[in-house]
């Protein structure tokens, strides 16, 4: 394979966001022009590497990424000992377009959302810190290196977190969070420590071909999984999520959803592709499901009584997890079975699709929940209403993305959700009714939001929604139809080869 | 046995064309309907279990806490529960952690 900018794309995906991060406060020095104009080149330019990269993926393959190397593709040699690497396949594929996507929203969102905010030199700058550590996160096949990038994620997103630092709501989320995240990062280290001190490598692959199952492996093994469940907001470890979600500036929300969905991308990597061999996968695959109802379940049971917006949405969001983690537990616990070729590879289709889904539309909801909170002032469901008479594009985004979260068809979250019932019913007919069950509570609560906040009286508002946040909404919701029209495609050309990429057939 | 790939059993495009189809012939009955009909924007007053509908506009709107309020109520022994359970108390957190990562642990090892 020939050097060239295809093959260097993972590296810039991670070195764009970076340099970007520290040119915005810089430009912010100058004018507020030049700081946005900087910023949006950052995102744009992470966008085009990100699909250079899936073009390479899909086109020519995937490859190792050594660092340092003469030929950076030239795959695993002896030097990767001590090297940093890279992994370009379709796995991360998949994760870098769900971050992209969500960013890219996300970001645009954020040019009419906080015009009127001080301090946007550093809000960018965290921002683009929050988009390298999460690409680094889903693209590092280094467990250090994970470490390092799973820290830089955790800073920078307590930051965005506290932004709004004159609410005392703001701050205890921020603390809460930051908590949580050292917690996580130290017992990370402590169980990356422990693969050092037995096999002396820290590489993916080289780990992999190293572990035996001791006991010491369990224990790592065991630590890995919990922190990046907690992370990605599993239940019971979830309860930091909907603080964080809520208190979070609006544009931010999404962004601080889509870092524990990178964590579950890790997660998800670690469990097929380096810890499988060392440990009974139908046991990692049992707690895998067993978090997920517990997640899907709880999650849809406190959003019920929730009457603020965003902390709604955010419980939303935890039991969507839920579906993710049953239905790629349901693949991992049949692995090595006959019925993975039956119904395991399907749920592992539905559960990775979900992942893709639930980035997009979950911004697009988060990003219609901040639009209001934008026109209406308020986050309280029991003083909204009316606002469809003022609002008529956010009506129509929220619709978009409410009945995709609730799996109506022909939305893209009902192909995810179909293809998960369908595969989950033949290993336990419970977890697909409860599934279901869950899918109607959720529908019902969108039908709640949209009640409340958009129906009814008009109650008079004062400000009208900026024309980059209509932008940011529409380009999401564009993702969403399309992936609602070609589901079969992106199945077979995004979520395939991710399986593939995990080391397992699909 | 139980066909789960996605484009055999899932078009989104001829569920569309259906739901044309069926908006279509609506429209027909529609068309077929009373061409009398004076379309005006009053309806009737709201029924609120026989009481006075309110004359503020704003009244009629139901809020947050009270939409699905019979359904909550009646699972009030399962939700107050799981309330209380969410503290908003950071140690209640790290507890969890903890609990959750003994229990998957051990798990891991009898396995």
């Amino acid at each position: 394979m020939n050097v060239d900018l295809l093959t260097q794309s993972p590296v810039f995906v991670l070195a764009i966001p970076l340099l970007f991060a520290f040119l915005t406060p810089l430009a912010n020095k100058v004018s507020k022009e030049l700081r946005n104009a900087v910023f949006l080149i950052g995102l744009l330019l992470t966008t085009l590497f990100v699909s250079l990269m899936a073009y390479e993926v899909y086109t020519m393959g995937s490859w190792i990424y050594v660092f340092g190397a003469e030929q950076p593709t030239t795959g695993l040699t002896t030097q990767s000992f001590f090297r940093i690497t890279f992994l370009a396949d379709g796995f991360s594929v998949l994760a870098a377009l769900t971050i992209i996507i969500t960013a890219l929203g996300a970001g645009i969102y954020s040019f009419g959302h906080m015009k009127e905010s001080n301090g946007l030199g550093k809000f960018y700058t965290l921002f683009l810190l929050t988009l390298a550590g999460v690409n680094g996160m889903v693209l590092t096949s280094d467990l250090f290196n994970l470490f390092v990038w799973f820290e830089v994620t955790s800073i920078a997103s307590c930051g965005l977190i506290a932004y709004h630092n004159d609410r005392g709501e703001s701050v205890e989320a921020a603390l809460k969070y930051m908590i949580i995240s050292v917690i996580a990062g130290l017992l990370l280290l402590f169980s990356i420590g422990f693969f050092y001190g037995e096999y002396g490598v820290l590489n993916y692959f080289l780990i992999r071909d190293s572990m035996t199952g001791s006991l010491i492996d369990i224990l790592a093994i065991g630590m890995v999984m919990v922190i990046l469940a907690m992370k990605a907001s599993s239940v019971p470890m979830h309860m930091w999520a909907p603080d964080a979600y809520s208190e979070a500036p609006e544009p931010i929300t999404p962004f601080i959803a889509i870092t524990s969905l990178g964590s579950l991308f890790v997660l998800f990597r670690l469990l097929f592709f380096v810890f499988r061999g060392a440990v009974e996968t139908s046991a990692i695959g049992s707690i895998l499901i067993i978090l997920g109802v517990l997640s899907m379940f709880i999650g849809v049971s406190m959003a019920l009584k929730q009457s603020d917006l965003k902390r709604l949405i955010a419980y939303l969001s935890v039991s969507q997890i839920g579906y993710m983690m049953m239905a790629v537990g349901v693949g991992l616990a049949t692995l090595g079975t006959g019925d993975y070729g039956i119904f395991g590879a399907r749920a592992m289709e539905g559960g990775l699709f979900h992942m893709i889904n639930d980035g997009v539309y979950k911004a697009l909801l988060f990003l219609s929940a901040g639009g209001i909170v934008y026109v209406a002032d308020t986050r309280d469901l029991n003083k909204l209403g009316g606002l469809a008479h003022h609002m008529p594009y956010t009506t129509f985004f929220f619709i978009i993305g409410g009945l995709s979260i609730a799996g109506i068809p022909p939305l893209s979250g009902f192909s995810s959700k179909l293809l998960i019932y369908k595969s989950v019913y033949l290993y336990n007919p419970v977890l697909a009714i409860i599934a279901l069950v869950v899918s109607i509570v959720t529908l019902a609560l969108i039908g709640k939001i949209f009640f409340n906040a958009f129906l009814g009286p008009d109650q008079g508002v004062g400000k009208k929604i900026p024309r980059s946040m209509i932008l940011a909404m529409s380009i999401l919701t564009i993702v969403v139809v399309l992936f609602s029209l070609f589901p079969n495609y992106v199945v077979a050309e995004i979520v395939v080869p991710a399986i593939e990429g995990l080391g397992v057939g699909a | 046995m139980i066909d789960i790939v996605l484009q055999d059993i899932w078009s989104p495009i001829i569920f569309i064309l259906v739901g044309i189809l069926v908006s279509l012939i609506a429209y027909m009955f529609y068309l077929m309907g009373n061409p009398d009909y004076k379309r005006t924007k009053y309806k009737g007053d709201p029924f609120i279990s026989g009481n006075r509908p309110p004359t503020d506009l704003k009244e009629l709107h139901v809020g947050g806490d009270n939409v699905y309020w019979g359904f909550t109520r009646a699972l009030r022994k399962y939700l107050d529960p799981l309330v209380e359970g969410h503290t908003g108390i950071v140690n209640d957190y790290v507890y969890w952690f903890v609990v959750t990562l003994a229990v998957v642990l051990v798990f891991l090892y009898i396995m």
